[in-house]
């Protein structure tokens, strides 16, 4: 596919790693994050009122999906998923500035997440059950679905990312084509559909999904 | 043995991969299916317990949008095949 403008670095004539809007993009939002979170946490207080009403209710949301998966845990993933659904839904969301693209529209975003995530989810695994015990969970019930087991396991992150990748190229596209034919109007009811609704439920499944794999691998 | 041109054999292959990718998304039927009818089974569910609307739909969405997801590799399999070739 077409990378976009890039950035590129020349060495003593080596090309080096270019940088692309998603890279940028990606940065800005962080430090968006960044700022957001610092100023919705700031002067906390006992009885909640206004900004801290909205940071509460963001944490809340988050974990309530976590905390009947993954009984009595909720603390202790809420980090993690809260991070993974901060990021993706507001990279979602800054594809509403015109001119932007998501970094959740580049399969690189979405691969690294997911390949975080396998991570996560494999140290959980040999966490609960030892080493030795995750890995011959995958020749159970019987050994000859040991390779049937690990391809399975290897395609998680796979979907797990084009699942991200599709929805946000896909209704990037359609946007596209849609600001060709009618380029006023018509397109701002579809972005509140296609960037700011589907970019929030993905991003809710995103970590919903993570969730769910890594309460696959404790059980 | 006939020689081709490395024009033709380009022209060859980038039919074929537009063909594949207007194939490709004939897949997207399935997830049709399957989200239509998690939609009526919703409905029905909301239809018995009207009390219980909010956790139906959120549950019904979370299943739509896995089940979707089949209809999703297919349009990237697509999209990778017209921008790829």
């Amino acid at each position: 596919m077409n990378p976009g403008p890039q950035i590129k670095f020349y060495l003593f004539n080596k090309e080096y790693l270019p940088v692309t809007d998603t890279l940028i993009v990606g940065w800005v939002s962080v430090i968006l994050i960044l700022i957001l979170a610092k100023y919705l946490t700031s002067n906390l207080k006992m009885r909640p009122e206004g900004k801290q009403n909205v940071a509460e209710m963001i944490i809340e949301l988050i974990y309530d999906q976590i905390e009947p998966m993954l009984p009595n845990e909720g603390w202790r993933f809420l980090p993690f998923i809260a991070t993974i659904f901060i990021y993706v839904g507001f990279s979602n969301l800054i594809g509403l500035v015109p001119g932007v693209t998501s970094p959740t529209g580049d399969l690189n975003t979405t691969l690294g997440l997911a390949l975080v995530v396998f991570i996560v989810v494999q140290l959980e695994g040999m966490r609960e059950h030892g080493v030795w015990g995750y890995i011959k969970s995958f020749a159970e019930p019987v050994i000859f679905l040991l390779p049937i087991n690990v391809i399975g396991e290897l395609a998680k992150p796979i979907s797990h990312s084009f699942r991200l990748f599709g929805n946000i190229v896909g209704g990037g596209i359609i946007m596209t084509l849609i600001y060709q034919a009618a380029p006023a109007l018509v397109p701002v009811p579809l972005h509140a559909w296609f960037d700011f609704f589907v970019g929030m439920i993905q991003a809710l499944i995103f970590g919903m999904v993570a969730i769910a794999y890594i309460s696959v691998a404790k059980s | 043995m006939i020689e081709f041109s490395p024009e033709v054999i380009r022209t060859v292959i980038r039919t074929a991969s537009l063909i594949g990718a207007g194939a490709a998304l004939i897949a997207g039927v399935g997830p049709g299916i399957g989200m239509g009818y998690a939609a009526g089974k919703a409905t029905s569910a909301v239809r018995r317990q009207p009390q219980a609307r909010g956790a139906i739909i959120t549950t019904m969405l979370l299943g739509q949008i896995i089940s979707g997801s089949t209809g999703i590799y297919s349009l990237v399999i697509a999209i990778f095949l017209v921008f790829n070739t």
